[in-house]
């Protein structure tokens, strides 16, 4: 009884939190320094004098938190898939680090067999038919299993993690959401006796 | 024809044919420049008089000393490479060599180096700077609730689950079709179903439902969007949990062909195993009590056991062992 009690308390603390736009410009000039310009985060440009002063001020009050209760994700799943192994090996040790900072739990971090696919053509553009020539393509494979997260934190780490994505380099995410049984199947509409059931 | 080395000068020169039976002539002139490539570097604004008089060049200026040469050990990288940039040799302090060697020789230098250009660098990403995200980040996160560390405890209290897919690729379009399809599992045991109503939904359901892991399993994805395909999947789980509480006046016809596992009792099995011990022991009389008397016998009872135990599960060594222990008693052989 006590354990439901708890478990209710912190689901009724799980809100939704959105991001404020204010704060996201706060977080990307934070990491401008001098002229760069950045192409992945939209944002208008600011002069660098003025995000010191304003970066820790706006940070606690642009968090809103609202009355929706949070998605609860069992598992997510992230595969990476590229053509150079190295990128791919930096890519794990970034998302990874980065899930750690988070207090992200990673589960399993494996490397799925890599795929080759060939195709032998021929080498001239006319007869020469005992003459090919082979390409291949690889594309190796990186599974970084995630589990026992809040839809925030999901959201916060996918977008990170995808924002950060090398060229070159695809993600496919799957997420298993979990949810309660829905109230209108807890009992069933009809009553159980075969003599008086309503017609269709 | 032409020199590889730029040593030479070529001079303006003026070639002559003559067509056999015309009396044309086609001159062919070349033009060479006076200032060959390798020629060291001349004063500037003065153009050589012996040329064609080009117009006065800008001024050359010569490229000061790299940047790594003024970079401190201890100082912030993340300032350096704040974003995602190409890889600059002159901005990264460290001796990096790259590409296929030459022969006898080694990989090339960073200065000039395509390949170090070409490949993604992940210079903006060092520990120091993944820190400094996450810690800006982390106002936005929230935690996972302590009560259900473990999957046993998240089934239990959240049976429905929901897996859905999403892509990030680059190419002509962003979109991917796979990403609209949703997948509902649940497990038929958290359901509020009786028996007849289990039933009903299995047959109703089919080869969604996996018997050894109890769990049903419905995939959407004939709708456009994710958010219609999810529910899609809700609507049909709600019609079949209460279709199958429902029932119908033709399921009274059901027949023995149509029942999901074996009875014994009406079963051929039954009446054969009765009518054999009502011959062996005719001074017993006939008649529905003895018959019943049979039926309370340990062991019909185990012999019924045995024969359920056959034709649900299929034949195994264990099976056919409990039915050989069973006729072996009944019959008292």
């Amino acid at each position: 009884m006590a354990a439901l009690m708890a478990v209710r308390r912190q689901f009724l603390a799980c809100f939704r939190l959105t991001r404020d736009i204010s704060l996201v410009r706060c977080l990307g000039t934070s990491f401008v320094h001098g002229k760069c310009n950045l192409n992945r985060i939209l944002l208008s440009q600011t002069p660098s004098t003025h995000f010191h002063t304003s970066a820790l001020v706006s940070t606690a009050s642009a968090v809103t938190v609202t009355e929706e209760p949070d998605t609860l994700l069992q598992k997510v799943v992230i595969l990476v898939k590229g053509h150079d192994r190295a990128v791919l090996d930096s890519y794990e040790f970034f998302a990874s680090l980065a899930a750690q900072e988070l207090g992200i739990n990673v589960s399993q971090v494996s490397e799925p067999r890599k795929d080759i696919e060939r195709m032998t053509l021929l080498k001239s553009i006319h007869i020469f038919k005992k003459h090919r020539v082979q390409y291949e393509m690889r594309t190796h494979y990186r599974r970084i299993e995630i589990s026992h997260i809040t839809g925030c934190t999901a959201q916060v780490y996918l977008e990170y993690i995808q924002r950060n994505l090398p060229e070159g380099v695809a993600m496919e995410v799957t997420k298993t959401a979990m949810e309660k049984v829905p109230d209108h199947i807890l009992e069933p509409m009809w009553k159980p006796q075969p003599a008086d059931e309503p017609n269709q | 024809m032409a020199t590889h080395s730029s040593k030479a000068l070529f001079s303006v020169g003026r070639t002559s044919f003559s067509y056999i039976g015309l009396s044309k002539s086609t001159s062919r002139v070349t033009y060479a420049t006076a200032l060959s490539v390798n020629n060291p570097p001349r004063t500037k604004g003065f153009p050589d008089r012996n040329g064609r008089g080009t117009f006065p060049r800008r001024p050359k200026r010569e490229p000061g000393e790299p940047r790594t040469e003024k970079m401190a050990p201890d100082q912030d990288w993340t300032s350096v490479y704040p974003a995602a940039t190409p890889f600059r040799p002159n901005s990264v302090p460290l001796p990096v060599r790259m590409g296929y060697p030459v022969k006898g020789g080694v990989p090339p230098l960073k200065k000039g180096n395509l390949e170090l250009i070409k490949i993604p660098n992940f210079l903006h990403l060092t520990p120091a700077a993944i820190r400094k995200h996450c810690e800006a980040l982390k106002p936005f996160c929230t935690e996972w609730p302590s009560a259900l560390d473990t999957d046993p405890k998240c089934d239990e209290r959240f049976p429905v689950k929901i897996e859905s897919r999403e892509f990030v690729s680059a190419g002509p379009s962003i979109r991917n079709p796979a990403a609209r399809g949703v997948q509902l599992s649940i497990k038929l045991s958290s359901l509020n179903l009786d028996d007849h109503a289990r039933k009903k939904m299995l047959k109703l359901v089919g080869e969604r439902y996996c018997r050894d892991t109890d769990v049903l399993t419905i995939r959407a994805d004939s709708c456009p969007l994710r958010q219609q395909n999810y529910d899609y999947a809700m609507y049909l789980l709600t019609v079949l949990y209460h279709e199958s509480w429902k029932t119908e006046a033709w399921e009274a016809e059901k027949t023995v062909a149509d029942m999901e596992e074996y009875m014994w009792e009406d079963s051929p099995s039954q009446k054969n195993i009765l009518e054999l011990l009502m011959r062996m022991k005719v001074s017993e009389g006939d008649g529905q009590e003895a018959r019943e008397q049979l039926l309370e016998r340990r062991d019909v009872q185990e012999y019924k056991d045995s024969v359920t135990r056959l034709k649900n599960e299929g034949e195994s060594e264990s099976s056919m062992l409990q039915y050989k222990e069973a006729v072996k008693k009944v019959l008292n052989v």
